[in-house]
């Protein structure tokens, strides 16, 4: 009879399983309404899952808010062009690179494993110094790292293109791809929120006293669960520039910063299913009010939202969702599944494990 | 009708139960002493009547006034003043600026200043220091402050949290010196938390014991002190706490 | 000694701006433990207020045909009524969230403000003229210092003197400066929480206003990202001056306007458009040498 406790971790291995499955379903659909915008919309949203999974490995487990996560993501997004761009257009856009990376030609998969590693990299030496710190401190540290990689990608004119746009992107990644990813991210968030790292990480969350004084390396775990982070965060960038096929600094910077922290929070900062369920339903809510701004012909009559509005609504549903639900929707629970194994009493062994 | 009346209040912060049904009046011009272990819920009733922390059941009035569910500002201005624990002075302030703080609730501006002049002449080293940062000030120093920024509320009630804690036996007198001469002064009615029910029964008054959120024993502070080994039994052995270097 | 001069005309003159826009972030730090990220979307609204609503390239003044003499109060209210507006209509229900919550929830607050001045204003930078004669150069140490150079550094002088002087001799100066330290022994002691947090985002705002009068007038452009920039400044300035230290944040505001005009001048050529990398990097540096912030004595506990 399987005890308490591993009844428990099984139901929590059965979390990323009904992630999976939700996302499934939800690419299942877009099949099935062959809908090519919608097909492009939800490619687009299974790639915002990998990047605010990979930022919830991070500020879900450690409670550090990090505003630095969009310059992991320029890093994987950029180490893909190079990496993947025909050599004849990198020596017209981006003449500085190394001769071996301007001659490389890399098929797109080792291609996002090694954006993916770039950006993990990035993330031990950045992290290494910023985790030093804690709280606000820390926040205002990643907020700096932030800047500091859109000011070298927006200036680095032969290696970035800086403002102009790098253009011509291999645009793989449709849903599937996309799909394939998240769920990746998701399988890979779980185990490491029920590793020891994350358990302790997350005791230093609850009580950050506490658990320093039980004798936890905080800032190891962080640091861990930093470049984990880092590495789905940078192939998302590397996923969303080769789904819209054109890199610009700025398409990594406080938009993006902000609309990921948005799906995190109105999710539901605590959980793993709160990350899935915000970027979801705020896809969803862009995509309406998206369509709602160019026009919905209801009964020969056309409505449209002024345009400017989707993100001004998009805003208010975030103020919105933290003076109600301050801990988000999920309110930081799992979605879990309930294991029908009957309870029974222990006689023998007293109760300890609840 | 009572100065203040506690009626079957609890407090809990988040699952973990503070105070239970804990039912106390005091009488006005009263000085009451409220002892007993650490957790034993004293500073959670303290704070619970001066609105800082919530009550989770029961009411509390001053002379007939509902106070549960007030914000603090508002209870204070209702003549309740609060000397908390570890005294939360202003420390970027200068000390005249501290007592001063207090004084927005009255409308007798020229009574103010002569309080102020009151409050320096019991307690003449604040006066020598009084465009000094507050932070500067000893631990003693810093409590005797307290209490004058407390009084300068022009308060009815008055409540002082663990007043003795971390300074020397000497000026542990002083300071209670000071607080029965400003009570027959003024008419205050006073309530304290107070770890030594020996300190207690030498200052006198009534005395309450706390332990596991509830009250336990009530009586003459002078009896309850002879009772000591009533309260070693209650509390086993006391040991006196680490004091905080002032 | 030219070159010396003109520096220093520079870092005091940005420094200034840097120093009051870290002076709003910091008051209300100060008070209720919000990082206010819409802090710079004040800014930028202010300066939209000047210009009539509409999204041609060529901006027609609307506030800023007034005379000086009335459109700098008028300007100065503003900021304050859109700063207590947002307090009113967000941070108010927020009292009791942890910092976390509220410092996203006034991210959401200036993506609204700045999404709304787009679809308003479009996205392109207007060129506007404010006080144009204000940019002819005055001959000072041998140096070319524009007039408003001069205005600016006098201008930030008086603003911090004046709230010095409001912090040190008022009523809500007092009250303000308790609740900075110790809100709720502050609220103990009948100090009202509402007045104060609203005494705050006012004053806040009308700091937000200055700098935008003083940022249109430098730049000649009214462009919705104009304050994105300068609240990441000043944002780090208050953490780095040490956060709610007003004092604090004045020095580090300063601190970082020098170091910006230096990097500036001393760096090589190549090496110039990274200046922001480097300076970030020195943030980054600073608050690991002394994560509690520069100027705050060794006595004070963290806040945070």
């Amino acid at each position: 009879m399987p005890s308490q406790h591993a009844q428990n971790r099984l139901a929590a291995y059965s979390t990323p399983l009904i992630l999976s499955a939700v996302l499934l379903a939800f690419v299942l659909l877009v099949v099935v309404l062959d809908d090519k915008a919608l097909a492009r919309t939800a490619a687009e949203a299974l790639v915002r899952v990998t990047l605010v999974v990979g930022l919830w490995i991070f500020v879900g487990n450690s409670g550090v808010i990090s505003f630095g996560h969009a310059g992991y993501m320029a890093i994987g997004a950029y180490c893909s062009a190079w990496l993947t761009l025909k050599p004849q257009s990198k020596a017209l856009f981006l003449p500085d690179l190394p001769p071996w990376l301007m001659d490389a030609q890399w098929p797109v998969f080792p291609a996002a494993i090694a954006s993916g590693l770039l950006a993990a990299l990035v993330a031990l030496l950045s992290g290494a110094a910023i985790l030093r710190l804690s709280g606000i401190a820390a926040s205002i540290a990643t907020f700096a790292f932030l800047a500091i990689v859109n000011t070298v990608y927006s200036n680095w004119e032969g290696v970035t293109g800086a403002t102009s746009s790098v253009v011509g992107l291999a645009r793989y990644v449709d849903h599937w791809v996309a799909l394939a990813w998240a769920t990746a991210a998701i399988v890979a968030a779980n185990l490491y929120a029920n590793s020891a790292s994350g358990l302790a990480l997350r005791a230093t969350r609850e009580d950050e006293v506490a658990a320093r004084a039980s004798g936890i390396d905080m800032y190891r775990h962080r640091l861990w669960s930093l470049v984990i982070s880092a590495f789905f965060t940078g192939i998302s960038g590397a996923l969303l520039g080769h789904s819209i096929g054109v890199l610009n600094p700025d398409s990594f910077y406080l938009g993006i910063t902000f609309i990921s922290l948005a799906m995190l929070v109105v999710g539901g900062i605590g959980s793993l299913s709160g990350a899935v369920t915000g970027v979801l339903l705020l896809s969803l809510l862009i995509e309406l009010l998206v369509r709602a701004e160019r026009g919905i012909t209801v009964g020969g009559a056309e409505f449209a939202l002024p345009s400017g509005s989707q993100e001004i609504l998009i805003g208010v549903a975030m103020i919105v969702v933290l003076i109600l639900r301050p801990a988000g929707l999920t309110g930081g629970r799992e979605f879990k599944l309930r294991l029908s194994v009957p309870r029974i009493p222990l006689s023998q062994e007293p109760t300890s494990t609840n | 009708m009572s100065k203040l009346g506690v009626f079957d209040i609890s407090v809990r912060y988040g699952k973990v139960p503070a105070i239970t049904d804990l039912t106390f009046h005091l009488e006005e011009g009263e000085r009451v002493f409220i002892a007993g272990p650490n957790g034993a819920g004293k500073s959670s009733l303290l704070n619970a009547i001066c609105g800082r922390v919530p009550t989770t059941h029961g009411r509390i009035e001053m002379d007939g006034d509902l106070l549960t569910g007030r914000a603090p500002e508002a209870i204070a201005r209702l003549g309740l003043s609060m000397v908390p624990e570890g005294r939360e002075i202003f420390g970027s302030l200068t000390v005249e600026e501290n007592l001063r703080v207090g004084t927005g609730i009255r409308r007798d501006a020229e009574a103010v200043e002569t309080d102020i002049e009151e409050i320096f002449a019991a307690f003449p080293i604040l006066g020598e220091r009084r465009r000094a940062a507050a932070g500067a000030l000893s631990g003693g120093q810093q409590q005797m402050l307290a209490i004058g920024r407390a009084l300068m509320t022009n308060p009815k009630l008055m409540m002082v949290d663990e007043p003795s804690l971390g300074l020397a036996p000497k000026i542990v007198d002083q300071v209670y010196d000071t607080l029965v001469a400003l009570q027959e002064e003024r008419g205050l009615t006073l309530l304290i938390v107070e770890q030594s029910s020996l300190r207690a029964a030498r200052v006198g008054g009534r005395m309450v014991l706390m332990r596991g959120g509830r009250i336990v024993g009530e009586g003459n502070a002078a009896d309850m002190a002879d009772r000591d080994a009533l309260a070693q039994a209650y509390f086993g052995n006391t040991q006196p706490e680490a004091e905080e270097v002032a | 000694m030219t070159n010396l001069a003109q520096l220093f005309f520079d870092a005091a003159s940005l420094g200034g701006l840097y120093a009051m826009a870290a002076l709003g972030i910091a008051l209300i730090f100060g008070v209720m433990n919000l990082v206010n990220f819409a802090h710079g979307e004040y800014i930028a609204f202010c300066v939209f207020a000047l210009i009539v609503p509409s999204t041609d390239a060529v901006a027609v003044m609307l506030l800023g045909r007034a005379p000086a003499l009335l459109l700098v109060p008028l300007v100065l209210s503003l900021g304050a009524a859109i700063a207590i507006a947002s307090e009113y209509a967000v941070f108010r229900h927020l009292r009791r969230a942890d910092p976390v919550a509220m410092m996203i929830s006034s991210f959401a607050l200036g993506f609204v403000i700045r999404n709304a001045l787009l679809a308003i204003y479009g996205g392109r930078p207007k060129a506007i003229s404010l006080w144009p004669e204000l940019n002819t150069p005055v001959a000072i140490v041998g140096a070319d210092v524009p007039l408003l150079q001069l205005i600016v550094i006098l201008t930030t002088l008086l603003v911090v003197a004046g709230l010095a002087g409001l912090l040190k001799k008022t009523r809500l100066g007092l009250e303000m400066r308790a609740a900075a330290e110790n809100f709720t022994m502050a609220r103990l002691l009948g100090v009202k929480a509402n007045v104060v947090i609203t005494g705050a985002f006012a004053l806040s705002g009308a700091l937000a206003a200055a700098v935008a009068l003083i940022m249109a007038t430098q730049t000649g452009v009214a462009d919705v990202r104009m304050g994105g920039q300068i609240m990441l400044v000043a944002f780090i300035a208050t953490v780095i001056g040490g956060l709610g230290s007003l004092p604090g944040a004045v020095a580090a505001g300063f601190l970082i306007g020098a170091a910006s005009v230096l990097l500036q001048a001393f760096l090589p050529l190549d090496a110039r458009p990274f200046r922001d990398a480097f300076l970030y990097s020195l943030v980054i540096v600073c608050l690991l040498v002394r994560p509690q912030g520069l100027f705050v004595p060794a006595s004070a506990k963290p806040r945070v």
